[in-house]
């Protein structure tokens, strides 16, 4: 069948060529084009959200049917699916068509299960930082050493302690002037100093690395579309090649 | 490989270090807790990448729009919920009509709330459709931005309350969105220089201040650089920040000694990890 072999690279071709194109044309066509590719990817990711609340639900499906290790968080699943699929249908009487009602059983559901649970999750990172600050941030090498020299200078630097540190530094100074008129005249300290040193550390060493993996990411990016504008990789079509 | 790695630690040791991060764990929580019940205030002065933000809006005529993405959830609402409310009391102090949409779906209840709060709170005059609008969910990411760069009502042809946005008289002067004066775009993940820049301020010409979380920020220095977008709202400090700027201190503000405490915390577990480390060092090379 050579329209289920081309038909394909001859439609990722021709519509990822208009697409290019119409980046580099400021013509009222080119921009209808645009906005009719708009219209159109709007409809398909609508039926996106069908395919992916389906390939969720199957995959716990699977679980639960298959006993696997945890199958009974995969049933929590769809006890919360089917609860706030019913809440939001049933929409306090008025049926799924008119907007959410604003008080209700789904607004209580998402302000009194899903923020906090959702909240937690979030917070629960901080144990993890604090633990991992302890296991990793160890001067082994330079380059740990180099790494958490930044890690405490931005750390530092972001939270408003710092300034009050400054102050109370330049208070004890300013019982011996002369040391206390070298530190802020000669030196410039000021209390946003650890501020502009974490700002320093951002906008330099840390934006220099950034630019540097931006820029590789795009080339390969450019690179691995123009593989499947014309035809070299295939993988999107399902099978090895 | 496995075999060598496990064998090298002792139970001894295993059994220690569990200990160890059971205190650490245990610590935070109170760590964090005593600034607020000690009420502590530890407000900071402003850094000039929220400034900035803070005077483009200020520069703004009464009636201009501003378009809010608010790209979060309630996982992030620690950090972004209050930079929203400190910039839309900016917005409703000025005069200006807020625009509030989300590429987030599982965050909606939570700006409408946000929204309908702070209008309650500082805008009571303030109504839905003629002063600010909630235009909610569309599926579609990029897309919708390329949409809305064609016409907002015809992206959103209905806002989160059902009502048709077409006529609305906050959106009377918006056709699409080169008609926005500024755009704000407070984000958990992606969709700073993901979408709004590449689809929206790149294409159509709007200006964009990014707020978004404190490990999201080290990304957008690059774009803030080359003025792509004009300011970052950095995580708790830079929410904070900006309550200070609008005059209204609030949550983020109340909340920067206890960030500030578990800073130095976390700073003082690495000095003890380094000190136990050099300690051990030391001890193997005599052994």
């Amino acid at each position: 069948m050579w329209y289920k072999r081309y038909l394909p690279l001859v439609l990722v071709f021709l519509i990822g060529l208009l697409g290019f194109l119409t980046q580099y044309i400021p013509h009222w066509g080119s921009e209808e084009v645009v906005s009719y590719m708009a219209r159109s990817l709007l409809i398909i990711v609508a039926f996106a959200m069908f395919i992916g609340a389906y390939s969720l639900l199957h995959m716990h499906l699977t679980r639960i049917r298959r006993q696997q290790a945890g199958w009974a968080y995969s049933l929590l699943v769809f006890v919360g699916a089917t609860v706030m699929i019913a809440a939001g249908l049933y929409n306090e009487g008025t049926g799924p068509m008119p907007p959410l009602a604003p008080r209700g059983i789904n607004t209580w559901l998402y302000d009194h299960v899903q923020v906090p649970c959702s909240a937690t999750m979030f917070s629960i990172l901080a144990f993890f930082i604090a633990s991992a600050a302890y296991r990793t941030f160890r001067a082994k090498n330079l380059n740990a050493l180099l790494l958490l020299i930044a890690a405490v200078i931005v750390m530092f630097g972001q939270v408003t302690i710092s300034e009050r540190f400054v102050n109370w530094g330049l208070y004890v100074a300013n019982l011996f002037p002369p040391l206390h008129d070298f530190i802020v005249d000669g030196l410039g300290v000021t209390d946003t100093i650890f501020r502009k040193l974490a700002h320093f550390v951002m906008a330099a060493p840390n934006m220099a690395a950034k630019r540097g993996i931006m820029l590789g990411i795009a080339l390969g990016a450019i690179s691995q579309s123009l593989r499947i504008l014309f035809g070299i990789e295939r993988s999107y079509m399902g099978g090895g090649d | 490989m496995p075999e060598t790695a496990i064998t090298t630690v002792s139970d001894a040791e295993l059994r220690w270090q569990l200990m160890i991060r059971r205190i650490i764990h245990l610590l935070l929580p109170i760590v964090v807790m005593v600034p607020f019940l000690c009420e502590i205030d530890m407000p900071g002065k402003p850094s000039p990448l929220v400034k900035q933000i803070y005077y483009d809006l200020e520069a703004l005529e009464p009636g201009s729009v501003v378009l809010f993405s608010l790209d979060f959830d309630p996982g992030s609402q620690a950090e972004l919920a209050p930079m929203t409310v400190a910039a839309l009391r900016q917005c409703f102090k000025n005069d200006l009509h807020p625009i509030v949409m989300t590429h987030w779906f599982s965050g909606l209840g939570l700006h409408k709330r946000l929204l309908e709060e702070t209008a309650e709170e500082f805008a009571p005059d303030k109504k839905s459709g003629r002063d600010y609008v909630l235009l909610g969910f569309r599926p579609g990411g990029q897309s919708v931005i390329l949409s809305m760069g064609d016409s907002i009502t015809g992206a959103f042809d209905k806002d989160y309350y059902g009502k048709i946005t077409e006529g609305m008289d906050a959106l009377k002067d918006v056709d699409s969105l080169r008609d926005i004066d500024y755009a704000l775009v407070l984000s958990a993940g992606g969709t700073i220089d993901g979408m709004w820049i590449p689809y929206g301020s790149d294409r159509y010409g709007f200006p964009i201040g990014a707020g978004c979380t404190a490990v999201m920020a080290p990304d957008l220095y690059p774009f803030e650089q080359s003025k792509q977008i004009t300011g970052i709202i950095g995580g708790l400090r830079g929410a904070a920040d900006y309550e200070v700027l609008v005059g209204a201190p609030d949550d983020a503000t109340s909340a920067m000694a206890a960030q500030s405490f578990a800073h130095l915390y976390i700073i003082g577990l690495v000095i003890v990890a380094n000190i136990e480390e050099f300690v051990r060092k030391r001890s193997k090379k005599r052994e």
